[in-house]
């Protein structure tokens, strides 16, 4: 018997009655003390006490919908009870003796009680009236249920039966007169017989006799015809009903006390019951065999009750009452990848694709894994051989390995499993897995034949075991994890962190979360300790982002943390839910039916904490511009981090955003809102801020807001604005402020003004004194006079020089004083656009066509890369003969290396070269004499030296370098392009920059020198691709031609660059106008690209038209039209050509048919008329005259021209 | 009791000097070993000490020793000077005497081979008792002599009686990476266990990690724990020439990695090589020409 999982445990005195709320995770309980009490089994509180009935209470009801519930007690009373007011509303009297069950309907305002005085009872809870009373029982009706659904009651009673009775007279009683039609009323008459008392509102429809002794409990199944009662002869009696009768089914024997409870599984195939024997049995419905029991020490059970809704049960006994769950509800699942493994209810193995968002069918049933009943608890995966370890705790817990099939066929029966008992089993390694054994708390490692390889005593005791990286493992035990490496025997780390229950790897295995029931314990893949959080409620699964962000779920919430333990909250949850996988704002999970669910999330918070962390603006930035992110909450978390510059760019509130920006000394900010609030306090902090940043100016402005007279006269001092500080003298004057006034003639050093004002005064000792001082004895006289007193009359003491006020050195007031260290953040910066990385409008693309005097269509450009693919490839194939060559390489059909003897064997490369035809594989092999006689056959090379780079390249990665003994120099292997092969008959060497490369990016360079005008370069990169092609290997017939194409692209690029250098190198003599003019048409002759054959089309044009050959200006013009009739290009075109047509004449004659078909010679630049003697370069196909016949290809410069040729290979077959 | 048994008292040195934790060995603590363990324990510590090297303070040390162990390390220390003859001599003669001491097998063999006496070597090591060393040496020298079905012969002989050793395993996935296709992966699977635990990641277990994965196509994943060598000894040669063929395998540039390979090593097998074959392709270049000069 395994153990049950006890959710929440209450100690009280007997518990009678229990009602589940439907929603809120709340139960009601009754006691036999006259309390009812209201718990929150989630949180393990006691919300609320209500006490009003006298004696024990028996019954106990929630309302489904309303804030109500019902109970019944000993004092023969039923009670309404509101719980929002925690008032009793009203009491149902009527019942005579005690009231043993209580329930309300389901939707009609009834009550159901059933009671010691023989009856059952109807009342209507509206209009609070007894409705209808059933009387039959002869003996205490010990329990009465409503039907979920029909109008049926179900009753049971010590009299030793079940009656089913029929409601449906006082349903129709109870609703509209109309829905009774005349039929109806006919049948009811005839068909219900009426009680003794002529009462056809409810009638007996079936007594179920069986039971032995008195009948404690009944119920109705939920959704089938089906009764159960549990009764004082200890057993459970399973009753069948149809429309007409109803007999008994079965019978559960196994209590050996009464049994005084009993219910349906609301969801599976289960009956529960509970017994005066202490013990809760499980019986499987279908079969009536025990499934389970659990047994408690010294409390006999009374009652019983289920969740409507989620998996949780509720028992109650002699102590309390007990809410548990028959079965753990995680799925077993493993994550690798992008690939979710789970188990379903169905115990059916699948897979889900992340990516795809696909759930695969079955691949496995897992039926006969453990018991039935019992779920698998645990899914470890091993990609390596596809295989899953399953743990299930039947038996004490069991494991099986088993090999996934190929594809997901359907629920199969694994055929190949290997099982032992464990209570944990994971893979620790691609070949092995440690079982942990939580009796002998022995950890054996075994491999995949399930032997054992090792067997390791755990250090300590502990509870689990997880993946601890490769070749280690974590221990759970009580108090802490353990990081144990199974190789050494030893522990690595140990960390004090208690009752962790689940581990969860971060997708890069560097950190590794720890649940326990109510933290999350961030570690290093060392077992150091990153954060750690605390959760009131249970946490039940996580999952790690791909940028180091962990979310997690309990119970209501899905949140998340960062590596630095800030946390947050990213939305509430109806339902428990185990975390999967988070991709961007899409976040998999399983739900307790172990079905994949995408939930939608909004990541920007926990993003931008973390580009905050990061410090990667860029991102912030776009997070703000894209994104709404405010509230409080994230405010006040950058305040708290020390970024109130950033907190700035959210707030809208005036005083926020100025405390904000004194905060981060962003003045500018602040002076607005405080001109906007316009408060004393703010000016005068406002001030203080700007005075130390030294920004005066501000200052200024705040003390005049303030009217701070006396600060703003010594600023203007100290600042030296003489002109400002006389205006606050005369201001002072208007004030009649003579303090005032007198300071700012100090400031000012004015005398004059002082002894004015002391004589106003009339302080004329003061005024004497000071003119006296300042040797201005006629003031001195006119004051004496004034004061009618003489020279002698006074007596003044020595006085020493006149002090004048020290005047400020440099007129700082016309600037502001050098501020402090702007306080302005990259962050602003970015958010004023002053960081050119940020601006997102790419350089502008450098036209690069001045060189033709024109300006590129950028689209033409973009076209570019479509286009290329679509270009006609009208080459001689000649050189491409793809027939066996009469190479001399002999077959061997038996390898020397597999015949045994000792002796030394063909080295890997040796066999490259045997294996292939192709020259570039000999130069793999390090073959350099083959791979030349290959290409002087294949395609008349003769010129190595250009090809040397391209030889040692080839070379140079065809091997890899393995440390091996130690001592020694390494082991060579050699690097294959067939990976998947092993017959040494097949194998060949990977050949690097292949022809993929070539095509993205060889070949793009050179078009874009052909863009940016850069023709030598542009010379140089096609040749840089003719001389890779030369040596490379295809995968297939398609890519040969792919090959071929780029091999002519490449050809045709060369001859047309080197004919408009060739131009260029004369283009200013004057002696030469015709051959400049004849190149230049030539130029428009090699195959191009369509935008590049207009640049050369134009620039020909153009250069025709400025030495007035109109005919030929005309007929290059008549072809820019006819490759593109729109633009500037087109414009000038149509200019040109209609001015040239009008002339109809050429200056200059030149040797340029525009009519005639004709090549180019690639070594003269001069034309090849059809039907005229040629010969070809047989590798890139370029035409030459016979006068260059074995001369060496100017456009390959490798191959000679007109050598005989059989074609290069570069496929092996 | 096999001392290196998983329960035996040597298996954390063995392992540790097989991986290439070098000072985990010399610094790894034998004074509680028995005294049967403790001379194999020594021998270890000086080959790592010669590994990581300080051959010269190991032949200063081992002056005088005549135990046929300490001799023949002493005589390889001289020979990883430079010294090469006198070590031969000494090498030779002591396997004239005493042929059948497993350190004198490993490191006998190892000299000859390393001189081109392959057969000898190998017939030396025949002589060894269970030594999984041996057993290793012999699969690399059959592997250099491009005989990967004797190798591979010689590591499933092997697995019959030391399925789970580190050396088996390393030997197992030398000849998977020469026979290749899903070779390669097990092998990928051996040394990527080995580079990622935290107590084996070393510079030799992620080149073997990185050449697994290069041999798989996988560039990208190769070039990331060849950064990770690097990382941890920016000047391991091997990780430098591995690192040269993976830049030009995936297109990018490797001149800074030649030049320090070139600083580094100069004589590594990458580097000699590469000179052999310049000059042989401007040797077999020169016999073609064009019938027209240009």
């Amino acid at each position: 018997m395994q153990s049950m999982l006890t959710k929440f445990e209450s100690k009280s005195s007997r518990a009678k009655g229990i009602a589940f709320h439907p929603k809120r995770p709340w139960i009601l309980v009754s006691l036999h003390t006259s309390t009812i009490q209201l718990w929150d089994y989630r949180m393990g509180t006691l919300i609320d006490r209500f006490e009003e009935h006298d004696g024990p209470v028996r019954g106990i009801d929630f309302h489904r919908t309303q804030p109500l519930f019902v109970s019944g007690g000993d004092d023969y009373k039923i009670k309404v009870w509101s719980y929002q007011t925690r008032r009793c509303l009203f009491t149902l009297n009527g019942h005579l003796d005690y009231v043993r069950t209580v329930f309300f309907h389901h939707e009609l305002p009834w009550i159901l009680s059933s009671s010691d005085d023989q009856t059952i009872r109807i009342w209507n809870w509206q209009n609070r009236s007894l409705i209808c009373t059933m009387t039959g029982h002869n003996h205490y009706t010990m329990c009465a249920q409503f039907h979920p659904k029909e109008d049926l009651i179900v009753s049971a009673s010590l009299d030793q039966s079940v009656r089913v009775w029929d409601i449906s007279g006082l349903r129709k009683k109870h609703s509209a007169p109309t829905s009774m039609t005349f039929e109806d009323q006919m049948a009811r008459a005839n068909s219900n017989q009426a009680d003794m008392f002529g009462n056809t509102d409810a009638v007996v429809k079936f007594v179920l006799e069986g039971h032995d002794r008195g009948v404690n409990w009944v119920s109705f199944h939920p959704t089938l015809p089906l009764i159960i009662s549990a009764g004082d002869d200890r057993n459970v009696k399973l009753w069948r009903m149809s429309e007409t009768k109803a007999w008994e089914v079965d019978t559960c024997r196994g209590h050996f006390q009464n049994s005084s409870a009993c219910l349906f599984h609301p969801h599976q195939d289960l009956i529960l019951s509970v017994g005066e024997d202490k013990t809760i049995r499980v019986w499987d419905l279908n079969k009536r065999t025990a499934v389970q029991s659990f047994k408690r020490e010294n409390d006999r059970f009374w009652v019983i009750a289920a969740h409507p809704e989620i998996n949780l049960f509720a028992a109650g006994h002699d102590n309390g009452v007990m809410v548990f769950k028959l079965e753990r509800e995680r799925p077993a699942y493993a994550i690798h990848q992008n690939n979710l493994f789970f188990i379903n209810k169905e115990k059916h193995v699948r897979s889900f694709d992340f990516t795809q968002n696909i759930q695969s069918p079955s691949m496995l049933s897992l039926k006969k894994l453990g018991a039935p009943w019992v779920p698998p608890r645990t899914l470890s995966y091993n990609p390596a051989e596809r295989s899953i370890l399953v743990t299930s705790p039947t038996d004490g817990g069991t494991y099986e390995l088993i090999n996934l099939p190929k594809d997901a066929s359907g629920a199969v029966e694994p055929t190949d499993t290997k099982r032992g008992t464990g209570n944990s089993a994971v893979f620790v390694a691609r070949n092995r897995f440690a079982v942990f054994n939580s009796s002998s708390q022995t950890i054996d490692i075994k491999d995949l034949s399930n032997s054992t390889t090792k067997t390791i005593k755990t250090p300590t005791n502990i509870n689990d075991i997880y993946f601890g990286g490769t070749g280690c493992l974590l221990l759970c035990a009580p108090s802490n994890v353990i990081l144990y490496d199974i190789q050494q025997k030893k522990t690595v780390a140990e960390l004090a962190v208690s009752g962790v229950k689940y581990v969860v790897w971060s997708n890069d295995g560097l950190h590794a979360a720890l649940l326990s029931k109510h933290n999350v314990t961030i570690v290093t893949k060392t077992l150091e300790q990153v954060s750690s959080l605390h959760e009131t409620i249970r946490i039940k699964s996580a999952t790690w982002d791909d940028v180091g962000v962990l979310l997690y779920s309990t119970l209501n919430h899905i949140k998340y943390t960062l590596l630095n333990g800030d946390n947050g909250i990213i939305r509430t949850l109806d339902e428990t839910i185990y975390l999967t996988k988070v991709k961007g704002r899409s976040l998999f999970c399983l739900d307790r039916q172990a079905k994949p669910k995408l939930l939608n999330i909004d990541p920007t918070e926990y993003r931008f904490k973390l580009a905050l962390v990061k410090r990667n603006y860029d991102e912030m930035l776009s997070i703000i511009k894209t994104s709404n992110l405010v509230g409080q909450s994230i405010i006040s978390y950058l305040q708290k981090k020390g970024y109130p510059e950033i907190a700035l760019q959210f707030v809208q509130d005036p005083q926020t955003r100025f405390e904000l920006a004194i905060e981060c000394g962003n003045l500018e900010v602040a002076v607005e809102m405080a001109k906007e609030l316009d408060r004393p306090k703010l000016w005068t902090r406002l001030s203080a801020e700007a005075l130390s940043q030294g920004n005066h100016q501000v200052v200024e402005m705040a003390y005049q807001k303030l009217r701070s007279f006396d600060k703003l006269s010594f600023l203007y001092l100290v600042t030296g604005d003489t002109e400002k500080l006389n205006r606050m003298a005369k201001i002072a004057e208007h004030r009649n402020d003579y303090t005032a006034r007198f300071q700012n003639a100090i400031y000012l050093g004015d005398v004059e003004t002082r002894i004015q004002m002391l004589k106003e005064i009339d302080l004329y000792p003061l005024a004497y004194v000071t003119a006296k001082a300042h040797g201005l004895n006629e003031e001195c006289e006119a004051i004496l006079e004034a004061s009618g007193l003489t020279e002698e009359d006074i007596k003044i003491p020595e006085i020493s020089a006149p002090i004048s006020p020290s005047r400020a050195i440099a007129p700082t007031h016309q600037k502001n004083w050098p501020l402090r260290a702007a306080s302005q953040s990259f962050f602003e910066k970015a958010l004023l656009g002053q960081v050119e990385s940020m601006t997102i409008e790419d350089e502008a693309t450098p036209s690069g066509m001045n060189g033709f005097g024109m300006d590129d269509d950028a689209d033409e450009g973009k076209k570019f890369n479509g286009d290329f693919l679509g270009v006609e490839g009208e080459e001689d194939a000649a050189g491409w003969d793809m027939g066996d060559d009469d190479l001399n390489l002999e077959q061997a059909d038996e390898l020397a290396v597999e015949t045994d003897g000792t002796g030394v064997g063909m080295s890997e490369a040796e066999l490259w070269a045997r294996n292939s035809p192709i020259a570039a594989d000999h130069v793999a092999a390090g073959s350099f004499e083959t791979a030349m006689q290959l290409l002087n056959r294949q395609v008349g090379a003769v010129n190595f030296e250009p090809l040397k780079p391209r030889f040692m390249e080839i070379y140079q990665a065809s091997k890899t370098y393995l440390p091996a003994t130690v001592g020694l120099p390494p082991l060579a292997n050699y690097v294959r392009r067939t990976v998947e092969e092993t017959d040494s008959r097949k194998i060949l060497p990977a050949i690097p920059r292949d022809l993929e490369s070539v095509r993205t990016n060889d070949l793009q360079k050179g078009f874009a020198a052909m863009k940016a005008n850069n023709l030598e370069e542009g010379v140089k990169i096609f040749r840089g691709v003719l001389h890779n092609l030369i040596l490379t290997a295809v995968q297939n017939k398609s890519e040969i031609e792919e090959a071929k194409k780029i091999i002519r692209t490449a050809t045709e690029y060369i001859i047309a660059m080197s004919i408009e250098l060739e131009r260029r190198s004369i283009a200013t003599d004057e002696s030469q106008v015709k051959r400049n003019l004849e190149l230049s048409a030539y130029f428009t002759k090699p195959t191009l690209e369509l935008p590049h054959r207009q640049i050369a089309l134009m620039s020909a044009m153009k250069l025709a038209y400025t030495k007035k050959n109109h005919v030929l200006a005309a007929h290059f013009a008549s072809r820019v039209l006819a490759n593109n009739s729109q633009g500037k290009n087109a414009e000038n075109a149509r200019k040109i050509k209609a001015v040239s047509e009008r002339s109809g004449q050429d200056a200059i004659e030149i040797e340029y048919d525009q009519f005639a078909e004709f090549d180019i010679c690639a070594a003269s630049y001069t034309p090849i008329y059809s039907g005229q003697p040629f010969v070809q370069d047989p590798f890139t196909g370029a035409k030459y005259h016979p006068r260059y016949k074995g001369s060496i290809c100017r456009v390959s410069q490798v191959t000679e021209i007109g050598a005989p040729a059989s074609g290069l290979r570069l496929l092996t077959q | 009791m096999d001392p290196f048994s998983s329960e035996g008292e040597l298996l954390t040195i063995h392992n540790a000097f097989h991986g290439g934790q070098y000072s985990a060995v010399i610094d790894h603590d034998s004074s509680a070993l028995s005294a049967e363990n403790s001379i194999p324990a020594r021998v270890y510590k000086l080959r790592s000490q010669i590994a990581s090297g300080q051959a010269e303070e190991v032949a200063a040390e081992l002056e005088g020793e005549d135990s046929p162990d300490l001799a023949v390390l002493k005589a390889f220390a001289e020979y990883s000077q430079g010294n090469t003859n006198d070590a031969l001599k000494t090498i030779e003669s002591l396997v004239e005497s005493s042929s059948d001491n497993a350190t004198l097998q490993i490191i006998g063999a190892t000299v000859l081979h390393a001189e081109g006496r392959s057969e000898e070597a190998l017939s030396l090591l025949s002589k060894h008792q269970g030594s999984l060393e041996a057993v290793a040496l012999i699969v690399q020298i059959r592997l250099s002599q491009n005989r990967t079905d004797l190798a591979l012969k010689e590591v499933q002989n092997a697995k019959r009686w030391a399925q789970d050793s580190l050396l088996v395993n390393l030997a197992e996935s030398w000849v998977g990476l020469r026979i290749g296709g899903e070779k390669y992966q097990q092998a990928y699977y051996v040394y990527e266990e080995l580079a990622q635990a935290p107590s084996t990641s070393t510079p030799r277990t992620l080149i073997g990690q990185a050449v697994a994965e290069l041999h798989l196509g996988r560039l990208p994943e190769a070039e990331v724990a060849l950064q990770q060598a690097l990382e941890k000894n920016p000047k391991h040669e091997d990780a430098l020439a591995n690192m040269i063929v993976l830049s030009i395998l995936a297109g990018k540039e490797f001149d800074e990695y030649l030049s320090s390979l070139k600083n580094v090593a100069p004589s590594h097998p990458f580097l000699t090589d590469i000179a052999q074959k310049s000059e042989l392709f401007d040797k077999a270049a020169a016999k073609y020409t064009a019938k027209v000069g240009a």
